[in-house]
């Protein structure tokens, strides 16, 4: 993945670390110039210095020098009138006026001939080149390096300067990575830099295009479940009114009438799913009495419970906690009539809430076939049943109620396990809530 | 028994009207809601059922003119709307039941029976389940034709399992039904009675549903 910051600061320090060193060979290069026409002038200086001092010299005479940078020589003629110690007996230059560039006592020498006219002498001086170089490199290098340490400096505060350029960018990401998913709402323009605010109105738009087709589908669902309710009641009612008609009618119409339970159930599982979709569910927690829900739902179920001969025990406590009370009452009815499809006539239904110290823990048990243990996970899938279209319950069911089951788990933040029920050898469903108790993260009770 | 039926779906209603005809009732039927007000006040039914989602006015709102009038007129609301806000807001405005669609026959004639027996014309006043005939008006019981004598609780027991037959009553709504407010119940007081019941009743006529509560198999 590329990096903006990466890149502009990659690109940003090459451009300057080659500027910089540029103008430090630049410099380096003048500097040295500079230095060796100094040099030049010095020695030229001390020439001029040498041959104005009268003096009666002895021919072979010999000055001794402290240093061993500069030799010279004074000629009259062909003699050697006076030489520095450390100069040979030999001509060191040419007797024309002016700088030369001479070998001799095994270094290159840089010299200067001048001639004086009143006592017609020459006077030659003379600089070792390679002690003069290294003069000039130092005092041209310590102008240049502060500059090359300059650079790790530079590209900290480029970091820096990068980073805080960036850091709407960052903010923006951040914006839009911490939206809920159903939060739809536009991100707001004010504060952000010109740049970035064309970026934002397009993500704008996007999301508002977006909101509203997700509207479109949630009333399509909801309205289309809705309106198939009353055809369905009138399909019950027509089909009961002609079973009572014909002679034998309910065993003749037994077909149609368990077709059309199934669609109305079907219609409602539609319906709870669809509610309970993430981005649909807007949870509206209270405090509740999860024994007197449960206790509602077989109320209001046992109907389906009496018809298949079977018996029902629920034991439990009074256990509250914070939820929502439609989503709970659908993930109990689901669990419910799970348990009564799926437990053959005149089989044993058990239901407990226990409430220890951490967790409220709701289990369903039944004494039917149960569930093969590999086949766990793929129970929760939608449209999935048991046995496949070939479902033996032979009992109005979609394949959806696990999968709203395990929806409204997720958003009770509780957890799902299935497993064989010690008690009757059946499926045994157990829901675990924890940490959601009456006291909430707002630490009051609006129930 | 005159039932007025406010439901716009024409198909429902002709079913409706058929299926209760052959049940005794006789049923009229209206499908706007401004046509129902209209009807209850030239010709007031014995019950109004009426279908939330009427094509003219909310159904609610209908609930509320009519209620004006007519405050003890029986109301059984009929509705494909599921929001628990919408049930809790009809019954607050006086409803007296409520049935989601799609509902079976059997399920809302229990209902309309309960809602005749609350009216209680002499002609239905007796429900009779398996071996046992209970006489809202006389308060008589009978259990295989000879009479029984109740206890004026026991007989309150009675009634509320058999008029909700098929139906689980828990221990706290019957104590609600048996107790007023205030009035001192012992935590078993229900468990007694239910025995003392069962004493005088058909074996396994009220059945328990551990944990739960009590129900009378349906006839």
């Amino acid at each position: 993945m590329s990096s903006i910051r990466i890149f502009l600061i990659v690109v940003i320090l090459s451009i300057m670390t080659l500027g910089i060193f540029i103008s430090a060979l630049h410099g380096y290069r003048s500097g040295i110039s500079n230095a060796q026409q100094i040099f030049d002038s010095e020695l030229a200086d001390t020439a001029q210095l040498l041959s104005v001092v009268r003096d009666d010299y002895h021919p072979g005479d010999t000055a001794a020098l402290e240093t061993t940078r500069y030799v010279f020589q004074i000629w009259q003629g062909d003699t050697l009138l006076l030489r520095s110690a450390n100069s040979p007996e030999i001509l060191i230059a040419p007797l024309t006026g002016g700088f030369h560039d001479r070998n001799f006592n095994n270094h290159r020498w840089r010299t200067y001939s001048l001639y004086n006219e009143s006592s017609r002498r020459w006077v030659i001086t003379a600089e070792r080149l390679d002690i003069r170089n290294s003069l000039a490199e130092n005092i041209v290098l310590e102008s240049v390096l502060p500059v090359l340490a300059l650079l790790p400096v530079l590209a900290v505060i480029i970091w820096i300067v990068v980073g805080r350029g960036l850091a709407p960018l960052q903010r923006l990401a951040n914006v839009l990575g911490h939206k809920r998913a159903d939060d739809l709402s536009p991100i707001p323009l004010k504060d952000q830099p010109v740049e970035l605010t064309r970026l934002t109105r397009a993500a704008n738009d996007l999301l508002s295009r977006l909101q509203a087709s997700f509207e479109r589908e949630k009333q399509f669902t909801a309205n289309a479940a809705h309106e198939l309710r009353t055809p369905v009641s009138a399909l019950k009612i027509h089909l009961h009114n002609l079973s009572e008609e014909l002679p034998d009618g309910e065993e003749r119409l037994q077909a149609l009438v368990s077709v059309t339970d199934r669609m109305g159930h079907l219609i409602e599982q539609m319906l709870a799913l669809h509610r309970t979709t993430n981005d649909q569910f807007i949870a509206n927690f209270t405090g509740l009495d999860l024994y007197k829900l449960v206790q509602d739902v077989i109320v209001g179920e046992y109907a389906s419970l009496e018809d298949k001969n079977q018996q029902l025990e629920f034991r439990g406590v009074n256990s509250l906690l914070r939820a929502d009370q439609f989503a709970l009452e659908t993930l109990m009815q689901n669990l419910l009539n799970n348990a009564v499809k799926y437990t053959p006539q005149g089989g044993s239904i058990l239901i407990t809430i226990t409430d220890s110290a951490g967790a409220i823990i709701l289990r369903v048990e039944d004494s039917g076939p149960g569930i093969p243990g590999d086949q766990y996970e793929s129970v929760f899938n939608r449209f999935q049943r048991i046995g496949g279209d070939q479902n033996s319950s032979s009992t109005p069911g979609c394949g959806l109620g696990l999968s709203i089951v395990r929806q409204i788990v997720e958003l009770h933040q509780a957890q799902i396990t299935l497993g064989k029920s010690e008690e009757l050898g059946g499926l045994s469903v157990s829901i675990v809530f924890s940490g959601k108790r009456m006291a909430g993260p707002d630490g009051k009770n609006d129930g | 028994m005159q039932i007025l039926l406010v439901e716009d779906d024409l198909s429902l209603a002709e079913g409706l009207q058929k299926g209760l005809g052959r049940e005794g009732f006789t049923v009229n039927h209206v499908s706007n809601g401004a046509e129902a007000i209209h009807a209850v006040d030239i010709n007031t039914p014995d019950i109004m059922t009426l279908d939330l989602g009427l094509p003219d006015l909310d159904g609610l709102d209908v609930l509320r003119q009519v209620r004006k009038k007519h405050p003890d007129l029986p109301v059984l609301l009929l509705t494909a709307r599921d929001a628990l806000e919408d049930k809790v807001a009809g019954l607050d405005m006086g409803a007296d039941d409520y049935l989601v669609k799609p509902f079976a026959m059997q399920e809302l004639l229990a209902r309309l029976r309960v809602l005749e027996r609350r009216i209680s014309t002499t002609t239905s006043s007796e429900i009779q389940i398996g071996a046992i005939r209970l006489d809202t008006v006389t308060h008589g019981v009978l259990v295989n034709g000879s009479s029984v004598e109740l206890s004026r609780r026991e007989y309150m027991l009675l009634k509320a399992l058999m008029e909700n037959a098929g139906r689980i009553q828990t221990r706290e709504n019957l104590e609600s039904r048996l107790y007023s407010w205030g009035e001192e119940v012992a935590s078993n007081a229900i468990e007694v009675h239910i025995h003392n019941l069962r004493k005088k009743l058909v074996p396994d006529f009220i059945r328990t549903v551990r944990g739960v509560g009590y129900t009378v198999k349906k006839a």
